[in-house]
């Protein structure tokens, strides 16, 4: 079977995979011309080697983690929504939760999973998948709250002026306005919950995960089998990214305008 | 019956504060059923505000306002009038056509009604082919047309405009001009028209309101004589210079009286 590709679509592919392979290339050739350690930098061939070995249980880790993230990254985003919603309604509270929201973005709130540890069963995932749910609840919290708010004024007024109440400016506005800025949220709350779920795993707990299992090969002078799970890694935070892109590919209706993280519109 | 009603109107905002603003004082106003009426003067004068205080939009500090016999607010909830805005404020994530039905779906219109108003409306505008198209795929001369199918969907007697087709451009703008007065002609519409362009208020008005600012009350109702039939011929009338004289030199006594203060009559 063959894919068309058009020469556009040539254009836009053929460069980054060429650069790609030029850099691998560089990356095997630097690894046998100086003569590089297995334990200082692992050639790419032999990571490759190492992923095919090891393909089931970094499967199996990939699981766990990416498990993690994904029920954080549902509840997250249910519990932001809802929250927006409430927010948006009464302002007053926005004003209170917002500067909370701030703060809590700007500490590595990671620590926070280490405090966790100690408030659950040392094998309970539960930390981690809270730590993932926070991260996301606050990255759809605050983009949808703004979709549901910054509404145009022309568009409030002549809902007024029909007459329309609260409900109905939140179904036919507020709501519609805000869902670009869903997506937005979550693309950027889709690879932020795999970070978040593989950096968990390195305050405790289970050694199951990703994440545990990149230290501990690094602890054991297994440089290329962590880099194989590092590989892995890379594709399960990838797989995360399209899926919420396909999403909203799918829910966008054909031809309607994308908007940027800008909230501007792009045709 | 007038359309319109405004008595003994004043309109404060921020009252008791150090930021208070005197918009209106004092006005009264009686628009006919099947007039076409302007409110022009410079920035600050009150007549966006007098707009609103038409549509409900705003409450008037002092005095009343009654539409169609009724008062405002009780207008607004029965859908008595329609409004377009200079930004045509159309919704991008509806087709045109959705655009349209949307003042009739708060009316609780069932769909087949719903569709066939809303096709009704574009042969109206002339924009027939363009209902499944999506607004941000139209010119802003053609999205204002839509906004006004949909501020008429209802078919309401009264249509309140608030400087429509300042965003546009002088060729489509002229060209609006006369379709909105042929509109207006064919479903027999009385407007409350808010501008700043002193051609644009005589080629369109039977009356032309001037007003002035700080604070915002009327100066003078200017009649303009040039008949119900207008075309493009009007616009070398000598009525229609005697008209734009007129009312440059009604906008003139305000400027006298603010010489700092008028910002924003465009003089052509």
């Amino acid at each position: 079977m063959t894919v068309a590709l058009s020469p556009r679509r040539l254009r836009s592919v053929v460069p980054p995979l060429v650069f790609g392979l030029a850099f691998l290339a560089l990356w095997e050739s630097a690894v046998r011309g100086f003569d590089l350690k297995p334990y200082f930098l692992a050639a790419p061939t032999k990571i490759v080697g190492e992923f095919a070995d090891n393909v089931g249980l970094i499967w199996d880790s990939s699981m766990v983690s990416g498990g993690n993230a994904f029920v954080g990254l549902v509840v997250g985003t249910v519990l932001g929504v809802a929250m927006s919603f409430v927010l948006s309604r009464y302002r007053f509270l926005g004003e209170l939760v917002t500067p909370l929201a701030i703060a809590l973005n700007a500490i590595p709130i990671f620590v926070l999973v280490a405090v966790l540890n100690n408030m659950y069963s040392i094998t309970s995932e539960i930390p981690r998948r809270f730590m993932v749910t926070l991260v996301v609840y606050f990255i759809v919290l605050v983009n949808v709250a703004k979709g549901l708010t910054q509404v145009k004024g022309t568009h409030v007024e002549l809902m007024r002026s029909y007459a329309a109440s609260d409900f109905e400016i939140l179904r036919k506005v507020r709501v519609p306005n805000a869902k670009p800025y869903l997506f937005t949220a979550l693309k950027i709350a889709a690879p932020a919950s795999v970070i978040t779920a593989f950096v968990s795993e390195y305050f405790g707990g289970s050694q199951n995960g990703l994440g545990s299992r990149i230290t501990s090969n690094i602890a054991n002078s297994r440089n290329a089998t962590a880099w194989a799970y590092v590989l892995g890694a890379c594709l399960l935070g990838l797989g995360f990214y399209i899926i919420s892109v396909a999403l909203e590919n799918v829910t966008r209706k054909e031809g309607a305008p994308i908007a940027t993280k800008q909230g501007k519109i792009k045709k | 019956m007038s359309a319109v009603h405004v008595a003994g109107v004043s309109k404060i905002f921020n009252q008791g504060t150090p930021k208070q603003v005197d918009a209106l004082v004092d006005v009264n106003l009686t628009v006919e059923a099947g007039d076409f009426v302007s409110l022009i003067g410079p920035s600050g004068c009150g007549k966006s505000t007098l707009l609103r205080l038409i549509a409900n939009l705003l409450e008037p500090t002092t005095g009343s306002v009654t539409v169609n016999g009724k008062s405002s607010a009780q207008a607004r909830l029965d859908q008595d009038y329609g409004m377009a805005f200079q930004q045509a404020g159309l919704f991008d994530w509806r087709t045109v056509a959705k655009n349209i039905e949307l003042p009739l779906e708060l009316k609780g219109w069932d769909k087949e009604k719903r569709r066939a108003r809303a096709l009704e409306m574009l042969e109206l505008v002339k924009l027939p082919e363009f209902a499944e198209l999506y607004p941000w795929q139209l010119s802003g001369g053609m999205q204002q047309r839509i906004a006004i199918a949909r501020a008429l969907a209802a078919h309401p007697q009264l249509l309140l405009m608030d400087e429509p087709f300042g965003a546009l451009d002088e060729m489509t703008r002229e060209y609006m001009q006369g379709e909105l007065l042929r509109i207006c002609r064919e479903t027999k519409t009385t407007v409350v028209f808010v501008t700043h362009s002193i051609p644009e208020a005589v080629y369109l008005s039977n009356r032309v309101v001037v007003m002035s600012p700080r604070p915002g009350r009327i100066t003078k109702l200017i009649d303009v004589d040039l008949g119900r039939d207008r075309s493009e011929d009007t616009r070398n009338a000598d009525a229609f210079f005697h008209g734009i004289t007129a009312v440059r030199e009604a906008l003139r006594g305000t400027h006298a009286d603010h010489a700092n203060e008028v910002r924003g009559v465009e003089d052509r």
